[in-house]
């Protein structure tokens, strides 16, 4: 394989892989904090279970998470140190501000995870804002470093020499806000639906009880009230991309050609050799439409921009925006449908078959529409690695092996993978214990956190 | 004092706590694939709760030392990357697989027993690993061995193997799985098994005398494979090295009179003095010997801003820190119900 592809294949798949972790990393411990918070108030000992539930699941999560964003901070020098020498010196300061919130986070982790029984129950409590709070700041920091590589601000290149550079202009470059909102939204947009999946699954096989119903209304609530949010930091993102990144917009969009008023193409084939989108549902003005509120808005296609800056995977980029769109809408019709039904059955757990069918795949969907996301945003800024300054294939190591360590990673990540659905499945079927007051679920911490 | 020179002793003192604190980590996990005979489950056990609730955060300081030099030293940063792909690329296959295969064999041992066994495994060869790789990378780095440009695949294979990197490679696991050791010892003593503090102590004893003689075999070394170093060590850093080597009695001594606590801090001043001797033989180069410090260093006015940032960010990590330990360390011990009875019905030998 060539190097260049290898590289770009191996921080591909590694991205792919720690960001379905890191979206629980910053999700799971909020659900930890209601749930823990909710069982001080209410003394109700099934709040605590739940809380008790997650955290199992939720060290393993952050073990593998923690890993994995450690293969992407060597990555980026081992496989781009060119890029690490021009970004360094300008957006290193959220690499750092990063560095330190994930200490906070790993150590605050350490308390909760293993403190049930050394900690009083209010210190175990409030040691998980500091987690959640943290994990959002991680995600902050590290969105704004990638939100900069799209919309590099905060230096001059004179003489070849960067210059006049200016870290805080750097961090809140003007992509910032909407791809840390969009991102930060994802992240509980996906462990309300995965929870919500998880125990439609168990309500599917028969099992009942005021554990599911719990866990059931804390995930779809959080998930109901963030899926819509969602979707409307995507409509502010894709808006500003028009404007701000009209190369990858128009990639996303299948926009081959300078139009007025063009239609939305939903799906196809779009092919840049023949400058046409095949097999596309297309709905007339309707990207006119959601861009300028209008039918005669000018949308400039790739035709406007010189082919050598044209991403090289259009047909993807257009694929991926439009799977995003699709399972994050999903997610939102069933997270309605959930509630709707609730509130119209009084109050009653929906328990109608199509509708768990359509929560457990939701679940896995809100996944797929993450990944679908960065794949959009980084093969859409492809040929450059910071956009406008440093193309990728200037970046690339020159290290010959590329390919052997690709392999290498494929095979670890795949390892690891199956290890951890495997021991998550278990960690899913271990039994609920039969828990009648708070201290019982505290002794229950005590014989189990032995083991952990 | 420039501010890129601070800088780096704030790097330095990061990458200090990576080794006494993360370190460790890897070293228990030698002793873990060393365990063996009747009480090697209860010795997994053992290291699986003495881990259990600070790895993650020891391991941390790695990542604080990767971005501060992708920060304050990108040039410095890009060679290193460069020139050791291939050590590098090998520890952190090792990290990663310490990392996952620690926390999947403590889930798995309350379920399935052969895949506990498996990562039981992986999490121990892979802390015996990580620590010899790196030890070799930044010997690599000590001994003049980065170029700045121009790199050949010969180099990129081979320029890092040298007499010297491999033994500095072996030094660093033996250093890790010696405060470990001592670690061990003291946290067995704390939890009243003395069978285990015993063992630890022995297993301590013989590692720190290993890295005695193998420090001077490294000294020796550096005469021709390190020159640079040598130089620094003979116009610098002597005195560093006299107290390094002061520490290293003084954790024999401790040892032999059976003082864990007072051991396990001389074994830190130890390696920190270690440290701090390659740091100043080595001034003022980052890359010895054709990149200074301070022609590495980012300009001035975003170093100042970083050192900023980074002095409250210790700020408040510090607290924190020293909170985790005073819950998990130094905190009296708790009784678990069924730490030792817990899993053992489900498990057999291993």
């Amino acid at each position: 394989m060539e190097n260049l592809l290898a590289a770009r294949a191996q921080m591909g798949t590694s991205l792919a892989f720690h960001i379905v972790f890191s979206l629980f990393g910053v999700g799971l411990p909020l659900f930890l904090c209601i749930a823990e918070g909710l069982a001080l108030k209410t003394k109700d000992p099934i709040w605590l279970l739940l809380a008790r539930r997650w955290t199992k699941a939720s060290a393993i999560l952050f073990a593998i998470g923690a890993v994995s964003g450690t293969i992407i901070s060597f990555e980026l020098g081992l496989l781009w140190p060119t890029y690490t020498k021009f970004a360094g010196q300008v957006i290193g300061l959220p690499f750092m501000l990063e560095g330190f919130a994930f200490l906070l986070e790993a150590i605050f982790l350490g308390l909760y995870l293993y403190g049930w029984n050394r900690l009083s129950p209010r210190v175990h409590w409030l040691c998980s804002f500091p987690v959640w709070i943290s994990g959002l700041l991680s995600a902050w920091f590290i969105v704004s470093a990638n939100s900069w590589m799209n919309t590099p601000v905060g230096f001059v290149i004179r003489n070849g020499q960067i210059v006049d550079i200016n870290p805080w202009h750097a961090i809140l470059n003007p992509s910032a806000p909407y791809e840390i909102l969009h991102q930060s939204l994802a992240c509980y947009v996906v462990t309300a639906l995965v929870i919500g999946a998880v125990y439609a699954v168990e309500i599917l096989r028969g099992k009942r009880g005021d554990y599911y119903r719990k866990g059931l209304l804390l995930a779809m609530g959080v998930g109901v009230i963030a899926t819509p949010l969602q979707l409307f930091s995507g409509d502010l993102n894709a808006r500003f991309l028009s404007e701000a990144q009209p190369v990858k917009f128009a990639a996303m969009e299948g926009d081959f050609h300078t139009e007025k008023g063009p239609p939305l193409r939903v799906g196809g084939l779009a092919d840049p050799t023949t400058g046409q989108v095949y097999y596309a549902l297309e709905i007339p003005y309707g990207e006119s439409l959601l861009v300028y509120g209008n039918i005669t808005g000018e949308i400039r296609g790739l035709d406007a921009f010189p082919k050598q800056d044209w991403p090289d995977a259009i047909p993807y980029v257009h694929l991926a925006f439009d799977a995003m769109v699709g399972c994050g809408t999903f997610a939102l019709l069933v997270a309605v449908l959930f509630w709707f039904l609730f509130w119209r059955q009084k109050r009653r757990l929906p328990e109608q078959r199509w509708l768990l069918v359509g929560m457990i795949l939701a679940g896995p969907a809100t996944i797929i529409a993450t990944i679908c996301g960065w794949l959009v945003t980084e093969m859409g800024r492809q040929p450059w690695v910071i956009s406008g300054f440093l193309r990728t294939r200037d970046a690339v190591t020159p290290a010959p092996w590329v390919s052997v360590s690709f392999l290498v990673f494929v095979i670890v990540y795949l390892m690891l993978a199956i290890t951890l659905v495997r021991l998550l499945l278990g960690v899913m079927r271990q039994p609920l214990p039969q828990i009648q007051s708070m201290e019982e679920v505290y002794q229950i911490e005590a014989k189990e956190s032995a083991g952990v | 004092m420039t501010v890129a020179l601070l800088a780096l002793v704030l790097i330095w003192i990061g990458f200090i706590a990576y080794v006494v604190l993360g370190g460790a980590d890897f070293g228990a996990g030698v002793w873990d694939l060393l365990a063996s005979g009747p009480t090697a489950r209860r010795q997994h056990e053992f290291i699986n709760r003495v881990l259990g609730p600070v790895w993650e955060a020891n391991h941390v300081w790695l990542i604080f030392l990767l971005v501060g030099l992708l920060n304050i030293f990108p040039v410095a940063f890009s060679a290193f990357m460069s020139a050791l792909f291939v050590p590098l690329s090998i520890a952190l296959v090792g990290i990663v697989l310490r990392g996952a295969g620690f926390i999947f064999r403590a889930y798995a041992l309350q379920t399935e027993e052969f895949s506990a066994r498996l990562w039981s495994r992986v999490f121990s060869t892979s802390s015996l690993l990580t620590p010899f790789f790196l030890g070799a990378a930044a010997a690599a780095v000590a001994g003049g061995h980065i170029p700045l440009s121009n790199i050949t695949p010969a180099d990129l294979l081979f320029g890092w193997i040298t007499p010297f990197s491999l033994a500095v490679g072996v030094m660093a696991v033996l250093q890790c799985a010696a405060v470990a050791a001592v670690y061990l010892a003291a946290e067995a003593r704390t939890n009243q098994e003395e069978e285990f503090a015993a063992s630890y102590r022995i297993k301590a004893l013989i590692t720190s005398g290993l890295v005695s003689a193998l420090g001077i075999v490294c000294i020796a070394l550096s005469v021709t494979e390190a020159p640079w170093l040598w130089r620094g060590i003979l116009t610098q850093s002597f005195v560093f090295v006299g107290i390094t080597m002061l520490m290293g009695l003084l954790v024999l001594i401790t040892l032999v009179t059976k003082r864990y606590r007072l051991a396990g801090f001389f074994v830190i001043l130890e390696t920190a003095f270690m440290l701090i001797s390659w740091g100043v033989s080595q001034y003022p180069y980052i890359i010895p010997p054709t990149l200074t410090i301070e022609q590495a260093a980012n300009n001035p006015q975003l170093v100042t801003t970083l050192l900023i940032v980074m002095i409250i960010g210790m700020l408040l990590v510090l607290p924190a820190l020293l909170f985790l330990y005073s819950v998990f360390k130094w905190g009296p011990p708790v009784e678990l119900p069924g730490t030792t009875g817990g899993g053992e019905q489900k498990r057999g030998s291993n």
